[in-house]
């Protein structure tokens, strides 16, 4: 009883306050600006902490960049690894060269057929293995596949198909389909089950409780797949190519190391980074706060 | 008549019961594979695509050490082989893990150390483990030490990550009740921040010990003369597909008998009092996990935030 009159006048008073009578704006006009000084000395403090952690970080990169340019040319062969400026250097070069954008087109045709092909499989699979039986079925499959080394994927289908498509589409498909499963699978088991219920007992047709129930809870978990099949896959893709091509990235970081040209090949994992990174930030990233719009409101 | 029409249903019921139960199914597997297996060897127009029993009889002679086979460098079957990987993974999975540990406390512990290293050990991390053979093969020649340190720099984002995920779970409010009751600091060390450190512990053993097994045969391929990993390029090099299926089977086995008979049992253990981690998600952390890592990063400046107000209301009062 006590804490219910103990509310009340409280609720009532900011009912009021927030109809700003004359009298309340006069007598909040210094509480304001008590408040702003509190909280200009809260954002001093924040705005220290980041100066800090960029400091720090700036930190970082001078001194790894700096060990690695003090090393090439001292204690190592410049031949052997060349420092950051070299490979700065080297790389408009590669750009004029042409290879480059080819050699990503040839890389990411593969990631994406093979990838493709692991991601519609193991979506299916994903959904389908709420049957126990089929996920018995599939269970040592996706086992296998998660803990075993992509090389033995790559060799295998390589040996048996040659430079057929097949081999390198065998390879990407066996490394990455288990991650796309697992993630799905997750997925299906946390719907929200009671919204299922009741936009069934309201009447919600089925075309809608896809698309606004089903699809949004699961797409956290598409995309967490997706991030991870590609970024394993990805690694495959390089892989398979040292064996079975004549171009792409695996292909030029293999012929530039045989060659000795390490300038080359260090520009080939930096152009490779600077990819990563863009298709990090511009598009996964891009498309997974359109998916997730949503949320920014319940928060 | 009645005792016909009752057992009749019952014995189909539970033929029904054995064929639909997933054990049937996960025992049916590996036939299914089997037929596909055959299936590929009559349609493919392969000479050197073998037959499941070719295989399962180069498997057997290297085993029983029966082949005749004498690979061209010291080491000459499947156990040297095997131990020489073993032992180059286990010193190379200890010293990730001792590195790791060490700053991934570091940088759990202070912000300057985590700003410092962070973007360092996400490109570490995103780097295909061929370009680690590729380089450290040149750079070491053929001996011990590329696949090593292949190990070592596959294994030590996961140690370093784990580790300093572990010491920012650590429950705050423990730290401070134990502080409060004058708790001495070795004691808050051991009964505090170890066990909920350990969870993350053990996921750091798991990774960087599969993980570096990944890292190791790639590095073996390209920068070593012996161990699994140059067996099984040797295979491929000879274009002997039953060599190279026979020891794909042999990883697969392997992995297979490391995760069931150590890490599981482990990981029961150590999870016990504690909801799983999703281990995908730590295990194959890459891209994905810059974005979590950035996510953490956020959470944690809220909680960074967070301290100093409070400080400042102590100091506004004490005012």
């Amino acid at each position: 009883m006590e804490e219910v009159g103990g509310r009340q006048p409280t609720h009532l008073l900011n009912r009021l306050s927030q109809q700003e009578d004359p009298v309340a704006t006069t007598l909040e006009q210094t509480a304001p600006a008590a408040r702003s000084a509190e909280e200009e000395r809260l954002i001093a403090l924040k705005k220290r902490e980041t100066r800090q952690k960029w400091f720090w970080r700036i930190a970082g990169y001078v001194v790894v960049l700096g060990v690695w340019e003090f090393l090439s040319g001292r204690m190592l062969s410049e031949n052997l690894l060349p420092g950051p400026t070299r490979i700065l250097q080297t790389f408009p070069e590669l750009i004029e060269s042409g290879r480059f954008f080819s050699s990503f087109a040839a890389t990411l045709t593969r990631i994406g057929v093979g990838f493709g092909l692991a991601f519609l499989f193991g979506a299916i699979l994903g959904i389908f293995t709420q049957n126990r039986w089929i996920d018995g079925f599939f269970k040592d499959a996706t086992t296998i596949s998660l803990v075993s080394p992509g090389l033995i994927w790559a060799l295998t289908g390589l040996v048996i198909w040659g430079f057929e498509p097949t081999g390198w589409i065998f390879a990407i498909f066996m490394t990455t389909f288990a991650l796309v499963t697992v993630n799905i699978a997750e997925g299906i088991r946390a719907l929200p089950k009671d919204l299922i219920d009741m936009s069934k007992a309201f009447g919600v047709s089925n075309w809608r409780r896809q698309r606004e129930i089903v699809l949004p809870s699961l797409a956290p978990f598409i995309f967490t797949g997706l991030r991870f099949g590609f970024s394993i896959g990805w690694k495959v893709t390089v892989l398979t190519e040292v064996f079975s091509s004549n171009e792409g990235i695996g292909f030029e970081m293999r012929v530039s190391s045989q060659l000795f040209r390490m300038d080359e090949f260090f520009t080939w994992v930096l152009s490779f980074f600077v990819f990563a990174l863009i298709l990090e930030k511009l598009v996964l990233q891009r498309y997974e706060n359109k998916f997730f719009r949503w949320r920014a409101e319940v928060v | 008549m009645t005792t016909v029409v009752t057992t009749a249903p019952t014995r189909q019921t539970t033929l029904r019961r054995v064929i639909g139960s997933p054990l049937t199914a996960r025992i049916l597997f590996p036939f299914a594979v089997l037929a596909v297996w055959y299936l590929i060897y009559y349609t493919i127009d392969s000479r050197i695509f073998p037959t499941p029993q070719q295989v399962a009889v180069f498997m057997w002679e290297e085993v029983t050490l029966t082949s005749g086979v004498r690979y061209s460098s010291v080491a000459e079957n499947l156990y040297v082989q095997f131990a020489i990987s073993l032992v180059r993974l286990t010193i190379g999975f200890f010293v990730a893990m001792i590195v790791g540990t060490v700053v991934g406390l570091a940088m759990g512990l202070s912000k300057a150390v985590d700003a410092f290293f962070h973007d360092w050990v996400m490109a570490i991390l995103a780097m295909p483990a061929l370009v680690w053979a590729l380089f450290l093969g040149l750079a070491f020649g053929f001996g011990h030490e590329a696949p090593i340190l292949a190990v070592i720099l596959s294994g030590i984002p996961f140690v370093i990550i784990n580790v300093r995920e572990g010491v920012r779970n650590t429950p705050k409010e423990l730290f401070d009740m134990a502080r409060a009751f004058e708790v001495p600091q070795n004691k808050i060390t051991r009964h505090v921040l170890l066990p909920s450190l350990m969870p993350f512990f053990f996921a750091a053993i798991r990774y960087a010990y599969a993980i570096g097994w990944k890292g190791l045969v790639i590095a073996e391929v390209f920068g070593s003369d012996r161990g699994m990993g140059w067996t099984i390029k040797f295979w491929y090099d000879a274009h002997r597909a039953h060599g190279v299926i026979g020891y794909a089977l042999f990883f697969i086995i392997f992995a297979l008998a490391l995760e069931k008979l150590v890490f599981d049992p482990l990981a029961n253990k150590a999870f016990k009092w504690r909801p799983k981690i999703d281990a995908v998600e730590m295990a194959e952390g890459d891209f994905g996990a810059v974005r979590s890592e950035a996510f953490l990063l956020a959470e944690s400046q809220e909680v960074g935030e967070g301290v100093p107000m409070t400080s400042m209301e102590g100091e506004s009062r004490n005012g």
